[in-house]
């Protein structure tokens, strides 16, 4: 037999065998093509929907209520980059119910639009803003000075571009008391600039032939660009809670939970498929057969998960301890409150794929593609937790328990939460359903699976 | 069909048992019985049932009709932990794990069986001497022969001195000194008092070892008895083992 026929004879032989197993084969064909769909998605709620940008919650309460007040705060709403809570329908919140609303953590930005903004506007002033914001959170910073411009833009109309414009100039560095100079200079720029435009549009111009996006972007002078964002003039009171590791960064305490609780997941998939092998060496058999009480089978593979988990997380926090000095042990009861839920939780989770696979094949195709899908909409890879996803999405990233351990791992790590406080109450509760039910289902698919009873 | 009457309280009584893998049946109303001390043989080509009928006894699938009893009492081992203390499998495959060492598997079956302590200790001790390898019990069986891998997994299905201990063609692929030692440790069990159900499909295996022997084909019991008994009722006096199963059985392959 040539060199050429025995490889396509063993080629064939592996084929057959690769083909033979059809749910794993379903499943080795599906998971490109879920992954692609749940990047697709996550990569588009994240970077922009169709208003090109993701949107962030900014808390706003309004204690003018001026015609010009309410004009602003709808203009919000209306604002590319920020989604505005509460809903009109629902209760207004107070300014000191959203200033501890940062305070605890349960928000980033809150901004309140205080008495006399309307009659500011009218007069001729720009009327200051105050933001209760978490210093920390840089990214959402950004979005919201986007929307709070675009917003200020809409409401105070045409008059704002001089009052903003001299407030660039300010901000740029020239004195306060040329501020009636600057004020008629902007003027006249506004004019003129208006003027010209009425000119182009005559002639038919108007667009014909736009900068570069770069133009005007001069490296050694200014930063317009911070420059824009800052416009609006806002009175910034920097909030944070007060048991969040100084060390801490949003993102590092996003990439220690959810590098995490990804991993524990798939490392305790592989703990639960173990029962796999056990099952077709027949040292199962041995097991069933020993007088030991028929539950103490899947009493053993959750212990013997929870611990290769809990040792996992250890080694896991204890090198974000050492490496990025990441206080994690500030509060060692709601961590091990928290890791015990998530522990429970996964465990069943890996003993559930366990006891539905036929085949090993077909227990690492469907949990890699669980796993990853879960990480991916419950926020262990990106922050989904700060973007405002429609309520499809946001159902489907509430179903996991990538979703409620992260943010369990989170209200812990950066909000400094304890377990017995509401938000961290919730997430452990689910974690405890998501333990609970999966463990129910594991059971009586291991009956049929296994026992055939 | 054949049958010969045992007029002694049977070890093990088997009545009408039946299992079916979806639409395919693989035992059909299987009857006989098992008495205490003697090794029951349990004869029959390959996919005849045996394995299935071995797992129903032992709990380990639920058959669709049939009854077990114990000395008389109902008996249910996938219920009954108490049941489940009386019976010891060896199962065809080497039932171990590789990455333990033959030491450690032993104490894991051992406790599992509820043995501890010095008990368990004690337990292990003779399983390794039973199985010939109290010198490489410290390690691992993914280094063992496979004829000390079969030796270790009788010994582990012994551990626990089950009333009833069932093999299920242990001697498949084992060199003829370790099958020799598989029939020396046998014997010692059964001069110690305990019963054996023994699965094969060597002719001379049953007829070496068993003092009675059970013919199954296509899942029904065909013929119970001591080796002259079936010859006698199948006509053919004096014959072997392996002339009454052909008798019996027919000559026709068996497609598995």
């Amino acid at each position: 037999m040539s060199l050429l026929s025995s490889a396509w004879a063993i080629a064939r032989k592996d084929l057959r065998i690769y083909f033979r197993d059809r749910t794993g084969l379903l499943l080795g064909f599906a998971l490109p093509i879920a992954l692609v769909g749940v990047f697709g998605l996550v990569t588009k709620y994240f970077f922009g929907q169709e208003s090109g940008l993701s949107k962030t919650t900014l808390w706003v309460g309004d204690f003018d209520g001026s015609a010009r007040s309410k004009a602003f705060v709808d203009a919000l709403r209306g604002a590319a980059t920020v989604r505005v809570k509460p809903d009109p329908k629902e209760k207004a919140e107070t300014a000191e119910s959203l200033r501890k609303k940062v305070e605890d953590g349960e928000a980033h930005h809150a901004l309140v639009v205080e008495k006399g903004f309307g009659e500011a506007l009218a007069a001729g002033r720009l009327p200051t803003l105050r933001m209760y914001r978490d210093p920390d959170r840089q990214m959402e910073a950004q979005m919201v000075s986007v929307g709070l411009m675009q917003a200020f833009f809409s409401a105070a109309g045409s008059d704002s571009a001089p009052l903003l414009t001299a407030r660039a100039l300010e901000i740029l560095g020239l004195p306060e008391e040329w501020r009636e100079r600057t004020l008629a200079v902007a003027q006249a720029f506004s004019t003129g600039i208006g003027a010209l435009f009425g000119e182009a549009e005559k002639e038919g111009k108007v667009g014909a032939d736009r900068a570069g996006d770069g133009a005007g972007k001069d490296d050694g002078g200014p930063d317009f660009q911070s420059v824009m964002l800052d416009l609006v003039p806002v009175e910034r009171v920097d909030l944070k809670p007060p048991k969040r590791p100084k060390q801490l960064s949003y993102m590092l305490a996003q990439s220690v939970s959810g590098t995490g609780v990804m991993m524990l997941m798939f490392g305790l998939v592989a703990c639960g498929a173990l029962m796999i092998r056990e099952r077709d060496q027949k040292t199962l058999d041995r097991i069933r057969m020993s007088p030991a009480p028929s539950t103490a089978l899947l009493w053993g593979k959750y212990l013997f998960a929870a611990i290769c988990g809990a040792m996992q997380l250890v080694l896991l926090f204890g090198f974000g301890r050492l490496v990025f000095a990441v206080d994690i042990l500030a509060d060692p009861v709601t961590l091990a409150v928290v890791s015990l839920a998530t522990l429970l939780a996964v465990s069943s989770f890996g003993i559930l794929v366990a006891a539905w696979a036929r085949t090993q094949k077909q227990a690492d195709g469907v949990s890699t593609l669980l796993i990853l899908v879960m990480s991916a909409v419950g926020g262990a890879w990106f922050p989904v937790q700060i973007i405002d996803l429609p309520l499809p999405a946001k159902i489907v990233s509430r179903s996991t328990i990538t979703h409620w351990a992260v943010s369990a791992y989170q209200g812990l790590f950066w909000n400094g939460k304890s377990w017995y406080e509401p938000p961290m109450l919730l997430s452990i509760g689910v974690l405890l359903g998501f333990a609970l039910l999966a463990g129910l289902l594991a059971r009586l698919l291991f009956q049929r699976r296994y026992v055939g009873v | 069909m054949i049958q010969t009457a045992a007029l002694v309280v049977p070890l093990l009584e088997v009545k009408d048992l039946a299992f079916s893998y979806g639409d395919r049946p693989a035992v059909r109303g299987a009857s006989f019985s098992i008495r205490k001390g003697e090794i029951f043989g349990f004869l029959g080509p390959n996919g005849a049932g045996k394995t299935t009928t071995l797992a129903c006894i032992a709990g380990l699938r639920l058959p669709s009709q049939g009854s077990l009893a114990f000395l008389g009492e109902p008996f249910e081992p996938a219920f009954s932990p108490r049941d489940r203390a009386r019976l010891g499998l060896v199962p065809q495959e080497i039932a171990l794990y590789d990455e333990l060492t033959g030491r450690e598997n032993l104490e894991f079956f051992g406790q599992l069986a509820g043995l501890r302590g010095g008990g368990l200790d004690r337990a292990v001790g003779e399983a390794l001497e039973l199985a010939g390898l109290v010198e490489r019990g410290g390690d691992r069986v993914s280094s063992y022969s496979g004829g000390m891998k079969r030796r270790l997994n009788l010994a582990a299905g012994d551990l626990h001195r089950p009333e009833l201990l069932m093999l299920d063609e242990p001697t498949v692929g084992v060199d003829p000194q370790s099958r020799n030692h598989v029939f020396e440790s046998l014997r010692a069990l059964t001069s110690r008092g305990r019963t054996l159900l023994y699965t094969t499909h060597y002719m001379e295996e049953a007829q070496r070892l068993c003092d009675r022997v059970a013919i199954l084909d296509q899942g029904r019991v065909l013929g119970v008895g001591t080796a002259a008994e079936l010859a006698a009722s199948a006509g053919i006096p004096g014959a072997d083992l392996e002339q009454v199963f052909l008798k019996v059985t027919g000559r026709r392959l068996r497609d598995e």
